[in-house]
C-alpha cells in the first residue's frame, strides 16, 4: 500500500475512464437528436472560427506532429458530445487567458479576436444545453422548501415560520437548478429524511393545540392593555436621573475641586469622572427633550437611538394564555416632525434570550403610520400564538438592523441641533387580545377528528385517524392498509413508551409527513378500482397523460406553490378538470386566490435572480433609507406588479415600460410619488399612475432590480447591464470565465464609472461581451446603487468625526452623470429613458419568449428541452396575437399537451 | 493520557455482562482488535474556508521552493509549527467553473454537467472514502462539522465538505453546542429506554418504506431512480442505526479536563477555536478518525469588527477590503496554529504525537477573486506520509483530486483513483 501505482493499473484506469466518456458521449448524442438541426457554431461561426485556427492555430496543432499532442484539424464543428465540448472549451480557455497563441508567434488581432472568442463561448452555452438537454421528460420530485412550507400550512393550519419551527436542516433548494420545481435539482438524503420527521414532529405539535379534546370549550378570551408611558418615563427619567445626572454631578463637583483625587468622589479614576461629564453632555440633552415634550406623560416617543434606551415597544401575550389566534393592537401617531420616510412602524419577534437584542430582531413587516399624537390610529396585528412558539413581539421605527447605522444617524442630527434626532412616532398604548375564535379551523379538526366511532378500540380509532390524516396528506390518494399496520405499529410503540393517545397518535402522524406520498408529488395508484380518476393512462412508460388528480396537483403548486383543495380534488374526483372550459375556471379561481401571491413571489424571485439583493449590505451612510424593511418591500413591489399583471390580465410588456407603477406607502414615499395630487396611504400595493417626466415605470425602474445591480455601495453598470441581456433582451451573455485577470489597478482612483469600464474594451478576452454589457450599464448610471433618481455621480472620501468616532462618507468630486450610448449592433440613445423605449420597442418579443420558457420550465418542473421549440413558438405567437396578456399566457400554458403530460 | 485504554475496559467489561445479546459478534472482533498491539490509527481532517485567501501575502514566492522558503504574511502566526506542514501550489479543480463555491467539489474534483441531462451532479468527496476505509472501528465514521454562517461564507451548494457516494449532500452539525452533545453526552435513558427508542426508530423507517413500495407501483424507470434516493436515504439510516445498535453499551467517553459544554450563541473567531478544540477531542477520544470542518468566514469577519461584506471582501482590491482580507487570513491562520498545538501535545500510546498520525488539510476551492486554479493548499501532520516543511510547486493545473488521492494511500487507504485524478503525487511521497 502507498503511492506507488503499477503500470497496468494506470493504463486499466485510462482505458476505464476512455470508456466512461465514450458512454457520456453516447447519452450526450441521444440529448443532440432531440436537438436536430441546432449546431452551436451557424455558418457565420464557422466563417469566423476556420480562417482563425488556420491563420493562429494549426501550424503547430495540425495533423502532422500535433505540439503537446492538441490536433484542432478535427475538432468537429457539430458539438453535440462531452468530449467535442471539452476540447472546444480547452481553445476557449488558452485564448481567455492569453496562454495561445504563444508569445513568440504572430498576435492576432485584437477585433478578430474578439469575434473569434465571441462565437467559441456563445457556442459553449449552445452546446452546454444541447447536451444537457433531458428530452421532455418530467421527473416526479419531491416538494421543495416553499412547497413545503405551504403545504404543511394548508394541512395544519400552521405557518411553521411564524412558529419559529427550525427548518435550517433543510436545503433552500434553489441555486442548482434554474428553478426549485425542477425535479433532477431537488435531492434527498438521510439527513434530510431526518429532518422532514423532526420539522414534521414540530409542526404538528404546534398545531395540536388546537385540536378537539373531550369536553373542550373555546378557552375564555382575554386581553392586557399597556399603558406605555409609565414604564418608558420611568426608565428614561430613571436613566438621567441616576447614571447620567448623578455621574455628571459628582464629576463636576471633583472638577471644581481643584485636584482632589476622583476617588473621593465615588470613580475608580479621574479617567471615569471626565467620561461621566462625556457621557451626559452626548446623551443627557436627548433624555431631557424626551421628558420635556408634550405628551410624553400619555405616551412614549420611539427613539431613534439604542444603547439602554426605550426604543422599541414589547407586547407580550402572558406565558399561561391558551395558544391560538391573537391580535396584538398599537396606538400610534406621526410627530409634526416626522418625514414621510419616518412614518413606518417595524414589527418584528424578540429574540428568545440574550442581550443582543439589536441584532437579533426578526422583522415581520411595516405599517404606515397616518395618524397624529392628536388622532391616534389602531394598528392590528394578528398572530398566532402556540405552545413553543413566540410570545413577544417588538414594534419599533423602521430602520437598520445595524445598530451603528442609529448612532450614525442620530450623531448627525446631534451633530446640527446639539440634541439628537427629532422623534418620529408616539405609541398612545399597546395591547394583546385572544384567543379569538378560529375564523377557519384547520381541516384536521373537521376532516380527521370529527365524528369518530366513540366505541372503537383505541387502535382502530388510531388507525382511522391517521387513513383520514395520510388521505389528506396525500392529497386525495389513499393509504396502503400496510402502510398503516405500520404506522399503528409505530403508534403502539409510543404508548408502551408511556405516551398518552393524544401525544403518541403525533408521532405516526409525523411519519406520514415525512413518507413518499407526502414529499413527492407522484400519484400513480394503480391499485384502487376507480380507474377513470386514478389511474394513469399508461403506466410504465415515459410520456402519458397526467390522472385527474395529478392534473389537479400540478395545477395548485404551478399557481399556489400548495396544494390542491377540495373543490379542485373534487373535480378531480369526478374526471372533469381536464375539460378546457372547466380548466380554464379552475385557472382563474386559483389565481384570484390570495394563495397565488406565493407563485407570483416564488417565480419572479427566482425569474428576475433577486436573490442577488441579499447578497451585499447596503451603506447606511450613503442609503440611510435603503434598510432591511425596504428592501423587502422593494421585492414586493416586482412580485405585486407581476401579480397584478396576472389579475388584470394586463399586456405584459409593461414589464418593459409602463406608465403606472405598483407601490405601497412605503415604497410610493421611497420614491417621492403621490397618486394625483394625494399621498398613497397604506400597506397594500397599489396601482399608481405616473407622471410623464418620472423615471419609474417598468422594471429598470424598479429599486430591487436596480440594487441588485451594486453592491451595497457603488452601482454596477457590468452587473446590471447583464441582467438585461439576460432577463429583457433574452440573449444572455457567457458566464464570466474564470481566471481572467482582475482590472484592478484604477482602484483608489477618482474617476467616472465610464472611465472604469473603457478598460473592459482594451483586451479582447473582455472586449467580446463588455461591448454588449456595458452600454446599457452605463445607460442605467442616473440610478443610484440603492435605485434612487441622480444626475451626478459622486467620489467619495472618509469625512468627519462625530461624538470622537463616527466617520462619515463626504463627497470629495462630482460628475454630471453621462447615460449616453448605443446597444451593440444597434440604434444609438441619449438618456435613459430612450435606453428603456429602444429596449421596449426591439426586444418585446425575445423579452415574453424569455418570460414563457420560464414559466413553462417553472410549471411542469423541468428545463425546457429544444424538442419543445414548436411548442414555445405557438405559445409567443398566441400571446402576440392578443396582445400579450398576462393571465392568457399563464391559460394558454395550462392548456399545452405538455402541461397536461407526464 | 491517552483514554484508549479505558475505552478498552469499558468494551470488555461491558461485553461481559451482555452476552447473551445478539450483536456480540461484533463486540467480540472489536476484542480481538483491542488486544492486538497498539498501533495509532490514521486519521483525517479536512479544514474548508470559502472565500479563498488574499493571493499577494498567503502564497510563498514561487521561486523558493523545499525547506527553506521565507513565510508570507498570510500564513506567518504558523512560524512555529512550519516543520508540521508543507504549502503546495498548482492544485485545482479542472471542472470547476463557479466563481462563489469554495466548497462544493473542493474534495470531489466532480464535473457539475458531467451527468447528461442535469444542471447539477457531485460525487464522493475524499473525507467519506476515508470513512469508508476507517469508519468501521469508531462509532461515528465520520464527523461533519459546520457554520450557522454557511451562506454567508461561498462555499456554495451542500450542507458540510462532505458528499455521500452517490454525490449527496451530508449534513454538518452547525454549532459547537450540538458537536459537545453528539460526542460526549451521557444517555439520561436506560439501556432498555435506549432500545426500545432504536426499535421505535426502525418501525418508522418500516412504515414509510411500506409507503414508498405503493408509489413506486406505476412509476416510470426514470421515476423509480428518484424514488431510490429515497429509498437509499432510509437504507444509510438503518446502517447507522445498527451502527448504533452495535456501540449501544458503550458509554460515551468523557473529554479531556478542559473541554466543556460550550455555550448556545458563540461566533466567529470563538466558533472556530471551540470547533478546533472538540475536532481534536474527537479524535483523541477515537470518537471518529475522519473530520471535515466547513467554517465560518462572514461571521469571523464581523467579529474582527471588519464592517465588509464577505462576497465583497473576496473582491478585494487595494485598500479597505484588502486589508480585510488579509486581517482574516491571519487569523484565519492563529487559529489554525492553534490546533496544530493543540494535536501535537495529544499523546498517543506508543509515546508519538496525534498529529504524527493525522493528516490535516486546510484550503479552499476559490483561490481568491474569481480565481479557481492554484487552491490554496496547506497539508500538516504525518499520517499521510508525505514531505512535511517544505514549499512544494507542482504543474499549474495539477488536480486537486490527485492530491486526494495521494493523502488517502498515504493513510493507507485502498483506492486506485478520485474525482478526476489522474494519478498519485510522487513529489509528495516523503
Amino acid at each position: 500500500m502507498g503511492g506507488s501505482r503499477d503500470p497496468q493499473t494506470v493504463a486499466a484506469l485510462r482505458l476505464a475512464a476512455s470508456f466512461l466518456a465514450c458512454l457520456m458521449a453516447g447519452a450526450g448524442e441521444r440529448g443532440a437528436q432531440a436537438a436536430a438541426g441546432t449546431a452551436p457554431f451557424d455558418s457565420a461561426g464557422r466563417h469566423i472560427i476556420e480562417p482563425f485556427l488556420a491563420a493562429h492555430c494549426l501550424e503547430c496543432h495540425g495533423a502532422k506532429e500535433p505540439a503537446a499532442g492538441v490536433r484542432l484539424d478535427d475538432v468537429p464543428f457539430e458539438v453535440n458530445t462531452v468530449e467535442t465540448a471539452e476540447r472546444w472549451q480547452k481553445v476557449l480557455n488558452v485564448l481567455n487567458s492569453g496562454e495561445m497563441p504563444p508569445e513568440e508567434r504572430p498576435r492576432p488581432d485584437d477585433a478578430a479576436k474578439a469575434e473569434v472568442l465571441a462565437v467559441l463561448s456563445r457556442a459553449m452555452v449552445t452546446a452546454r444545453a444541447v447536451i444537457g438537454d433531458a428530452g421532455r421528460v418530467s421527473l416526479v420530485r419531491r416538494l421543495n422548501r416553499r412547497e413545503y412550507r405551504h403545504t404543511l400550512r394548508d394541512l395544519l393550519g400552521i405557518d411553521i415560520d411564524a412558529a419559529a419551527v427550525d427548518t435550517s436542516g433543510l436545503p433552500d433548494d434553489t441555486g442548482t437548478a434554474a428553478f426549485d420545481t425542477i425535479g433532477s435539482g431537488l435531492f434527498m438524503s438521510s439527513d434530510q429524511f431526518e429532518q422532514y420527521l423532526t420539522i414534521g414532529r414540530a409542526a404538528i405539535e404546534a398545531a395540536a393545540s388546537d385540536w378537539p379534546r373531550p369536553g373542550d370549550l373555546q378557552p375564555e378570551q382575554k386581553s392586557g392593555r399597556r399603558e406605555v408611558e409609565t414604564d418608558a418615563q420611568k426608565k428614561i427619567a430613571g436613566l438621567l436621573n441616576g447614571y447620567f445626572l448623578t455621574g455628571y454631578r459628582k464629576a463636576k463637583e471633583w472638577e471644581a475641586s481643584g485636584g482632589k483625587p476622583a476617588s473621593e468622589f465615588g470613580f475608580p479614576d479621574e479617567h471615569e469622572a471626565r467620561f461621566r461629564i462625556q457621557q451626559y453632555e452626548n446623551h443627557g440633552p436627548y433624555l431631557e427633550r424626551f421628558l420635556a415634550l408634550p405628551h410624553s406623560d400619555a405616551g412614549a416617543y420611539l427613539m431613534y437611538t439604542t444603547n439602554n434606551y426605550h426604543d422599541s415597544e414589547l407586547i407580550a401575550v402572558p406565558a399561561n394564555s391558551p395558544p391560538g389566534d391573537y391580535v396584538l393592537r398599537v396606538r400610534i401617531g406621526a410627530t409634526p416632525e416626522a418625514t414621510p420616510l419616518r412614518r413606518f412602524l417595524e414589527w418584528g419577534m424578540q429574540p428568545s434570550k440574550g442581550d443582543d437584542e439589536k441584532s437579533d430582531f426578526r422583522s415581520l413587516g411595516t405599517f404606515h403610520v397616518t395618524g397624529t399624537i392628536e388622532e391616534p390610529q389602531t394598528i392590528e396585528i394578528p398572530v398566532r400564538v402556540t405552545a413553543h412558539g413566540p410570545r413577544t413581539w417588538r414594534v419599533r421605527e423602521k430602520r437598520f438592523n445595524d445598530g451603528k447605522a442609529d448612532g450614525f444617524r442620530n450623531g448627525l442630527a446631534k451633530a446640527a441641533n446639539g440634541v439628537g434626532l427629532d422623534h418620529a412616532l408616539w405609541i398612545d398604548w399597546v395591547e394583546w387580545e385572544g384567543p379569538l375564535p378560529r375564523s377557519s379551523p384547520s381541516p384536521i379538526c373537521s376532516q380527521v377528528f370529527d365524528g369518530l366511532a366513540k366505541k372503537a378500540s383505541e387502535e382502530v380509532l388510531a388507525k382511522t385517524i391517521l387513513r383520514r390524516f395520510g388521505t389528506l396528506a396525500f392529497r386525495g390518494a389513499t393509504p396502503s392498509p400496510e402502510f398503516l399496520d405500520r404506522l399503528v405499529a409505530v403508534y403502539r410503540a409510543k404508548r408502551q413508551m408511556g405516551a398518552p393517545p393524544i401525544e403518541a397518535i403525533r408521532e405516526p402522524m409525523a411519519v406520514i409527513l415525512a413518507s413518499p406520498g407526502f414529499l413527492y408529488l407522484a400519484d400513480p395508484t394503480a391499485e384502487r378500482g376507480d380507474a377513470t380518476a386514478d389511474e394513469p393512462s399508461a403506466v410504465g412508460t415515459e410520456s402519458r397523460r397526467l390522472s385527474a388528480r395529478e392534473l389537479a396537483t400540478r395545477l395548485s403548486y404551478f399557481l399556489w406553490s400548495a396544494p390542491p383543495d377540495e373543490e379542485l380534488l373534487a373535480l378531480a374526483a369526478a374526471d372533469t378538470l381536464s375539460k378546457p372550459d372547466v380548466l380554464a375556471t379552475q385557472v382563474d379561481r386559483l389565481l384570484a386566490d390570495a394563495r397565488s401571491h406565493d407563485f407570483a413571489a416564488g417565480f419572479v424571485h427566482q425569474w428576475l435572480g433577486l436573490d442577488r439583493l441579499d447578497f451585499f449590505r447596503f451603506d447606511h451612510e450613503l442609503f440611510p433609507d435603503f434598510d432591511e424593511a425596504t428592501r423587502a418591500a422593494a421585492k414586493h413591489e416586482v412580485y405585486e406588479t407581476f401579480h397584478t399583471l396576472v389579475s388584470g390580465n394586463v399586456d405584459t410588456r409593461n414589464l418593459l415600460q409602463s406608465d403606472f407603477v405598483v407601490v405601497n406607502g412605503l415604497m410610493a414615499a421611497y420614491y417621492g410619488l403621490d397618486d394625483g395630487g394625494s399621498p398613497v396611504i397604506g400597506d397594500e400595493f397599489r396601482i399608481v399612475k405616473l407622471p410623464p417626466e418620472s423615471p419609474r415605470g417598468g422594471l429598470l425602474g424598479m429599486a430591487a432590480i436596480l440594487a441588485m445591480g451594486s453592491n451595497g455601495e457603488r452601482t454596477s453598470p457590468v452587473e446590471r447591464g447583464a441582467w438585461v441581456l439576460r432577463k429583457l433582451i433574452n440573449d444572455p451573455p457567457p458566464p464570466a470565465p474564470p481566471n481572467i485577470p482582475q482590472l484592478t489597478r484604477l482602484e483608489g482612483q477618482q474617476i467616472t464609472s465610464r472611465e472604469r469600464l473603457r478598460m473592459h474594451q482594451e483586451q479582447a478576452q473582455c472586449a467580446q461581451c463588455h461591448r454588449m454589457i456595458d452600454p446599457i450599464g452605463l445607460g442605467l448610471e442616473n440610478f443610484d446603487a440603492a435605485g434612487r433618481w441622480r444626475t451626478e455621480e459622486h467620489f467619495y472620501g472618509r469625512g468627519w468625526v462625530v461624538e470622537g468616532k463616527l466617520a462619515g462618507k463626504v463627497v470629495r468630486k462630482s460628475w454630471p452623470i453621462d447615460p449616453s450610448g448605443a446597444l451593440y449592433g444597434g440604434p444609438s440613445f441619449g438618456d435613459f429613458f430612450q435606453l428603456r423605449t429602444e429596449i421596449a420597442a426591439r426586444h418585446s418579443d425575445g423579452f415574453v419568449r424569455g418570460l414563457i420558457e420560464s414559466l413553462y420550465s417553472y410549471a411542469l418542473g423541468r428545463p425546457v428541452s429544444f424538442a419543445d421549440g414548436e411548442t414555445v413558438d405557438g405559445l409567443l405567437a398566441a400571446a402576440k396575437r392578443d396582445g400579450y396578456h398576462l393571465r392568457d399566457i399563464l391559460h394558454a400554458i395550462v392548456a399545452t399537451p405538455e402541461f397536461q403530460t407526464k | 493520557m491517552t483514554n484508549l485504554p479505558a475505552t478498552r475496559r469499558t468494551i470488555l467489561k461491558a461485553a461481559g455482562s451482555m452476552l447473551t445479546l445478539p450483536f456480540l459478534p461484533s463486540l467480540g472482533w472489536r476484542r480481538a482488535a483491542a488486544a492486538s498491539p497498539v498501533i495509532p490509527p490514521k486519521r483525517m481532517v479536512f479544514l474548508g474556508f470559502g472565500w479563498g485567501v488574499t493571493n499577494e501575502t498567503w502564497f510563498p514566492d514561487r521561486k523558493a521552493t523545499g525547506r527553506d522558503y521565507p513565510l508570507p504574511a498570510g500564513l506567518e502566526p504558523l512560524e512555529r509549527h512550519k516543520a508540521r506542514f508543507s504549502v503546495i501550489q498548482g492544485l485545482s479543480n479542472r471542472f470547476t467553473t463557479e466563481a462563489h463555491w469554495g466548497s462544493t467539489f473542493w474534495l470531489t474534483g466532480a464535473n457539475r454537467y458531467g451527468e447528461p441531462g442535469k444542471s447539477f451532479s457531485n460525487s464522493i468527496s475524499a473525507d467519506q472514502v476515508a470513512a469508508g476505509a476507517f469508519g468501521a472501528a469508531t462509532r461515528f465514521a465520520s464527523l461533519q462539522l459546520g457554520t450557522l454562517d454557511a451562506a454567508n461564507s461561498g462555499h456554495g451548494p451542500g450542507l458540510s465538505l462532505a458528499w455521500d457516494s452517490r454525490g449527496r449532500p451530508l449534513a454538518a452539525l452547525d454549532t459547537p453546542v450540538a458537536v459537545f452533545h453528539r460526542l460526549f453526552s451521557g444517555e439520561s435513558q436506560s439501556l432498555e429506554e435506549r432500545q426500545t427508542l432504536l426499535a421505535a426508530q426502525q418501525s418508522v423507517l418500516d412504515a414509510v418504506r411500506a409507503d414508498a413500495a405503493r408509489v413506486r407501483k406505476g412509476l416510470s424507470t426514470a421515476d423509480t431512480d428518484k424514488l431510490d434516493e429515497y429509498l437509499q436515504s432510509i437504507r444509510d439510516i438503518e446502517v447507522r442505526l445498527a451502527k448504533e445498535k452495535e456501540w449501544l453499551t458503550v458509554p460515551k467517553p468523557q473529554p479531556a479536563g478542559e473541554i466543556r459544554e460550550p455555550a448556545e450563541k458563540i461566533a466567529g473567531h470563538d466558533e472556530i477555536k471551540v470547533m478546533y478544540d472538540l475536532l481534536a477531542a474527537a479524535l483523541q477520544t477515537d470518537s471518529t478518525r475522519v473530520i471535515t470542518y466547513r467554517q465560518p468566514v462572514g461571521a469571523l469577519l464581523t467579529g474582527l469588527g471588519i464592517n465588509v461584506a464577505p462576497h465583497d471582501m473576496s473582491h478585494y482590491q487595494p485598500g479597505e477590503r484588502m486589508q480585510a482580507s488579509q486581517k482574516r487570513d491571519a487569523k484565519q491562520s492563529e487559529l489554525l496554529a492553534g490546533l496544530f498545538d493543540r494535536l501535537a501535545s495529544i499523546r498517543e500510546a506508543d509515546g508519538s504525537s496525534l498529529l504524527d498520525h493525522t493528516t490535516v488539510v486546510y484550503g479552499s476551492n476559490i483561490r481568491s477573486i474569481h480565481y479557481l486554479d492554484n487552491c490554496p493548499t496547506l497539508v500538516a501532520g504525518g499520517g499521510a506520509a508525505i514531505r512535511l516543511g517544505e514549499h512544494i510547486v507542482l504543474p499549474d493545473h495539477t488536480p486537486l483530486a490527485n492530491l486526494w488521492l495521494t493523502l488517502l494511500q498515504g493513510s493507507g487507504v485502498n483506492v486506485q483513483s478520485h474525482g478526476d485524478s489522474t494519478g498519485s503525487l510522487d513529489a509528495l511521497v516523503a
